[in-house]
């Protein structure tokens, strides 16, 4: 049982920075995901904690120590590889068995351990096989049982499911997350697939370009967006973003004018999300013609062009239009968020 | 039955099968020549007035009463005390083999997962000492050797045999070492091993192929080589080629060429029966860059 803390963690490559000053405390038993863009630096953070690769700055502490200079054996982590690294020498049973077997573990117990964990990911017919004859979910499920069969402190996994195909993916993930709560290990997992995030986090890191973005649970993350980066790049689709002026609680812009909204005087960029709006005729905060019409089953998805910008609302599934007839988007003044022009940040804790 | 696309067209395979036949049978004829006119006399193997001699031996027959003599074998093992030549060789290779391998090994794994820059120049003068004869190291080492009373002993050639091979092995190993994951050591690692334990019962056993092969070269640049151990050996420390080589004689000392045939031929024996057995081995060793670990 382990609460970690990483305090101003950077890395750096000559002058190229992989993370930026990373501070977060992981309480004991979370389920913390690490999301982003590819190259934001998620495998370098969760290498720096597995103590595979060395913080620049800053300092890394496992149950309140120190661990910086301590050997990834001396951690107690396991850790899921991207590229699963399974020992391709060995069958399957003897991957699973040999963290047992490097940490001493009494040989008498071996079977029943590594049963135990097979029996978890359910590979219990493919033990004698070498990895060379498994199929890439059974061996992504041989990477989660070498990890789970010696009960470690900490649970790292760097994008465990982006090999799988779209089913097994559901299925797998599923496992991972009855495993997480039922082993209760502190639990960091890397993705850049939102939806994986956002139905296993406890709390979810949102990272950009080495530097965290927003740390937040799932509908914090989704219903409060702490910048622009973040906004664009939750959701699906992500949030409509509009740079425009308010001026006396007025945001206007081409073919928008929104009213009431609590902001000082300026440039601001306003955001709300397309399940927000609604599409009628007229009498809405937006009026242009519809550049795109998208079927999606459950609702139908209307696009207008605003500036150089695609701006999307979601009407009733019933919805029926022709490109460029003219339709009329309502926003709710509450349901819109609004960001600094300049930095990006948010303004105000609350839509609205 | 084939398959439409395996089908090859008759004239094709007519073609590919004659040039088969044609370089196997360049390549074997020397051997089995050889092989054949070890049993015979010099008369009749070298001989000036019918090529066909060498075949039927009738000089063979008038001499031993059978167109087959194990005399040029007996000369080499017993008369002149061959064995001792092929001990010497052997104790050689085995010396070469391991002790090149060993650094080899530790050195290619530790060049292949060090982040710095310098393994790339250490290779480069690596490759470029290979590329230099054999021959220009020897005559610069000969002063020092005498002076230091060193020369004409096995140890010492198996320095220098070693030294020569050394950059090919580093070469060869650290290329083998680079196709297997750095992901491997490092999930051994977080799995509990130190970075030796991971080398130890993750990467070699991953490697093993590899290992065999370079062991392989190696093992045949000692047994062939010429230059060093003829010039740095003494009379009664040679190997079997400086041997071979004396028995042919030189422009003093009258040789036996039936001698030097029958050694020829010992010394091939070996090699055949080497590289049948770890003809496994030897094959995945040199197709382990073909598919990822
Ligand atoms: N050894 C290294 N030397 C220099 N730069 C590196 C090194 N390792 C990683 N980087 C850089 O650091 C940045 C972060 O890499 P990282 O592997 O953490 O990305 P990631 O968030 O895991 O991306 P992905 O989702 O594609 O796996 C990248 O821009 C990468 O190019
Ligand atoms: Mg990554």
């Amino acid at each position: 049982m382990a609460e970690i803390v990483l305090s101003g963690v950077s890395k750096r490559w000559g002058s190229f920075v992989g993370v930026d000053k990373f501070d977060l405390t992981i309480p004991d038993r979370e389920f913390l995901v690490l999301l982003g863009p590819s190259g934001c630096g998620k495998t370098t953070t969760m290498r720096m904690i597995a103590g595979l690769e060395d913080p620049t700055e800053g300092d890394i502490l496992i149950d309140g120590k120190v661990v910086n200079n301590l050997e990834p054996k001396d951690r107690d982590v396991a850790m899921v590889f991207q590229s699963y690294a399974l020992y391709p020498n060995m069958n399957v049973y003897e991957n699973i068995r040999f963290p047992l077997k490097v940490r001493g573990a009494d040989p008498a117990t071996h079977k029943d351990k590594v049963m135990r964990a097979s029996a978890m990911v359910e590979l219990d017919d493919f033990l004698d096989r070498k990895p060379a004859e498994l199929s890439g979910g059974q061996r992504q499920r041989v990477a989660l049982a070498r990890a789970i069969v010696r009960e470690p402190n900490v649970f790292l996994m760097d994008e465990p499911l982006s090999n799988l195909d779209a089913k097994l993916r559901v299925s797998t993930r599923a496992q991972i997350k009855n495993l997480s709560h039922e082993l209760a290990v502190t639990t960091i997992y890397v993705t850049h697939d939102q939806i994986e995030a956002m139905t296993l986090a406890d709390r979810v890191v949102v990272m950009e370009k080495g530097v965290v973005q927003q740390v937040g649970s799932p509908t914090e993350i989704y219903n409060y967006p702490a910048n622009t980066f973040v906004a664009g790049f939750i959701g699906n689709p992500a949030m409509n973003l509009l740079d425009g002026m308010i001026s006396g609680g007025v945001f206007t812009a081409a073919k928008t004018e929104i009213t009431g909204l609590q902001a000082p005087d300026g440039p601001v960029t306003l955001g709300f999300r397309a399940e927000d709006a609604e599409v009628t005729d007229q009498g809405g905060q937006i009026t242009a013609p519809i550049y795109t019409l998208e079927l999606l089953g459950d609702a139908t998805m209307v696009s207008v062009r605003i500036g150089g910008v695609l701006v999307s609302a979601k009407a009733d599934k019933s919805f029926r239009a022709e490109i460029d007839d003219m339709v009329s988007i309502r926003i709710p003044h509450d349901h819109c968020h609004l960001f600094d022009a300049t930095t990006g940040l948010r303004i105000g804790d609350k839509p609205g | 039955m084939a398959s439409k696309a395996q089908r090859v067209p008759l004239g094709l395979r007519l073609t590919t099968s004659l040039f088969i036949i044609v370089w196997l049978i360049l390549a074997a004829f020397p051997f089995f020549w050889t092989l054949w006119g070890s049993f015979k006399v010099e008369l009749d193997f070298f001989s000036i007035a019918d090529w066909t001699n060498a075949l039927f031996g009738p000089r063979t027959q008038e001499t031993y009463g059978s167109p087959f003599t194990g005399a040029g074998y007996y000369g080499a093992w017993v008369q002149e005390d061959f064995w001792r030549a092929a001990i010497n060789t052997f104790i050689v290779c085995f010396f070469v083999v391991c002790t090149s391998l060993t650094i080899g090994t530790l050195g290619g794994y530790a060049l292949s997962r060090s982040g710095f820059r310098y393994t790339f120049w250490l290779l480069i003068i690596a490759l470029i000492f290979r590329a230099m004869p054999p021959i220009t190291l020897v005559a610069g080492y000969m002063l020092p050797f005498f002076e230091w009373n060193v020369w004409g002993i096995l140890p010492t050639t198996i320095i220098v045999l070693v030294a020569i091979n050394q950059p090919f092995t580093l070469w060869m190993l650290h290329s083998f070492f680079q196709n297997i994951p750095k992901e491997l050591d490092e999930s051994a690692k977080v799995d509990g091993c130190t970075q030796f334990q991971a080398f130890r019962h993750v990467i070699v056993p991953v490697m093993w192929p590899g290992v065999i092969t370079t062991g392989l070269f190696s093992f045949l640049l000692a047994y062939n080589d010429f230059a060093v151990t003829s010039m740095l050996l003494s009379e009664s420390n040679r190997t079997m080629i400086p041997e071979i080589a004396a028995f042919l004689g030189t422009t003093y000392t009258e040789g036996n060429v039936m001698f030097a045939v029958a050694a020829v031929v010992s010394a091939t024996a070996p090699l055949f029966i080497l590289v049948m057995f770890f003809q496994r081995q030897i094959v995945s060793g040199l197709t382990a860059g073909a598919v990822k670990g």
